[in-house]
């Protein structure tokens, strides 16, 4: 189906195959991921319905939590999570990972960083859909505000691009910067109402929710999708400004630096 | 047609600062703050100017370490030349070298659906030529096997198929020739370099195989610790570096 799409996109583009640059490239990020395991793409999914229970075991059934439909509550914001945290694990890699299309053929670089996140975009889709069927189980009304989704999605990813394109660079001059950024990544994701109710955040800690880029975006999707109201519409412009100011510096910083990084890889 | 040019250097100077390699670590960044660790300062490339023109087979010799594939490498635009300098490549071209350019993890028919795209092929495309690729690598029993598990023979074939087919203008070679295949895929690709050179490809190439680069270049260009000693001919070349290694 997708395929047939692209091709149909590509039939008028008859001079450029950018689309199907960044397709492949993105196609053969996720392979390398998840084909070479017996159970293949199944992973993108096991891995979140896994943590998730449990998640489910420790919040609910240990330390009774009293949100409604927990563990719609929880995958909801997890979903949300599991992207940012894959994607800027694997933007953390980009220069190295990439290191023998770099050095051997001429790539555009945002085209390497931008199909990263699309073989990130494919695993979420898989998660949301897994989540629609679970949904199924509960009486959950979907509402008109899912059309919201996309647009939160892209928020996401605009975020994740400047994520990486900054931190690829910081992870060649500093080696060890990965086991900074996993504890970094581990703070960060106590910072996001996942768990627990986001009402603790709007009451008390406002500057989390203000500061922390991935926290408004995991509000307003359960709102979208879980609640079926309209999204925060604070958040989400607060949200779409971090995102794009760390995208044009990402985009400044990587174009300074990329050159300079690659000598010393 | 035939003069125009595809590679243009102008005052192309490249110097490397070369720290310890420790000094990549968040603990050394800190400490080493108050006592910073000698840098070493190589300049790999002087003040090189040189134009290649559209189907020249240009060599570039020089003893181990005067500065070739850092040459290569400022070419394809790898690393960028000192300031002042200037670099220009017209056209699609590939590096060709031992070890690089394939993905290990993935197959021989996706890293050459891979490549090709990225030289900007249509997938359309490489499904018609993708036959004739893996007959020239002659690795049509391998088309599903991860290239990992190729030798460096496997490798280099289907490096240099997807370069020949996938329609580059521009083919930079590194000391490419060296393993490639026996005597049979030596000839063939020989033939079709020929041919390549017929249709107005461009090819750099740099070799310490002196005979490849007398039967094939009709320039070449020597090196010396990052200097340009001579472009010319290669019999003139040739006579220049023999003098030099004495």
């Amino acid at each position: 189906m997708l395929k047939k799409i692209i091709n149909y996109i590509v039939k008028y583009l008859p001079e450029s195959n950018k689309i199907e640059r960044i397709w492949i490239l993105a196609k053969s990020n996720f392979r390398k991921r998840y084909y070479g395991s017996s159970l293949g793409i199944i992973w993108a999914l096991i891995n979140p319905l896994f943590l998730l229970v449990i998640y489910y075991f420790i919040f609910n059934v240990i330390f009774n939590n009293q949100i409604e439909n927990f563990i719609l509550y929880m995958f909801s914001g997890f979903l949300i999570w599991m992207f940012f945290e894959e994607a800027s694990k694997e933007g953390l890699n980009t220069i190295t990972s990439n290191r023998y299309l770099i050095e051997n053929i001429r790539i555009k670089k945002l085209d390497i960083y931008i199909s990263g996140l699309l073989s990130k975009l494919f695993a979420l889709i898989f998660n949301i859909f897994a989540y629609f069927l679970i949904s199924l189980f509960f009486k959950i009304q979907y509402s008109a505000n899912i059309l919201f989704l996309p647009i939160l999605i892209f928020n996401l990813l605009i975020l994740n691009l400047g994520i990486s394109l900054i931190i690829s660079i910081i992870s060649v001059y500093l080696k060890d910067f990965n086991h900074f950024w996993d504890l970094f990544t581990l703070a960060l994701f106590w910072l996001n109402p996942i768990f627990y109710s986001e009402l603790i955040l709007y009451q008390t800690y406002k500057i989390i929710l203000y500061l922390n880029p991935v926290a408004g975006i995991i509000i307003n999707t359960r709102n979208v999708l879980l609640n079926g109201v309209s999204p925060d519409f604070n958040l989400l412009v607060i949200n779409f400004c971090q995102a794009i100011i760390i995208l044009i510096l990402g985009l400044i910083i990587n174009k300074k630096h990329f050159s300079k990084v690659i000598e010393i890889l | 047609m035939k003069d125009n040019i595809v590679i243009s250097l102008k005052s192309v100077s490249k110097t490397f600062k070369i720290k310890d390699k420790s000094d990549y670590t968040i603990r050394n960044r800190v400490t080493k703050i108050l006592k910073p660790s000698k840098i070493h300062i190589i300049e790999a490339l002087k003040n090189i100017n040189l134009e290649i023109k559209e189907g020249d087979f240009f060599g570039i010799i020089g003893r181990n370490g005067s500065g070739k594939s850092t040459l290569l490498k400022i070419m394809s635009q790898v690393y960028p030349p000192d300031k002042g300098g200037k670099v220009d490549i017209l056209g699609k071209y590939l590096k060709l070298t031992l070890g690089t350019g394939f993905d290990g993890e993935l197959t021989a028919k996706e890293n050459i659906y891979l490549n090709a795209s990225l030289l900007g092929l249509t997938f359309k495309r490489i499904g018609n030529k993708f036959q004739e690729i893996i007959e020239f690598a002659e690795l049509e029993e391998f088309v599903n096997s991860k290239v990992k598990y190729f030798s460096s023979g496997m490798y280099s074939r289907l490096a240099f198929a997807v370069a020949v087919h996938a329609e580059a203008d521009i083919f930079l070679i590194d000391e490419f020739f060296g393993g490639v295949g026996d005597e049979k895929f030596k000839q063939k690709s020989e033939k079709t370099f020929r041919e390549s050179i017929i249709k107005g490809k461009t090819i750099v190439f740099v070799s310490h195989d002196l005979n490849a680069i007398m039967e094939n270049c009709n320039k070449v260009l020597l090196l010396n610790y990052g200097e340009p000693i001579i472009i010319g001919s290669p019999e003139k070349v040739l006579i220049e570096y023999n003098r030099l290694l004495k």
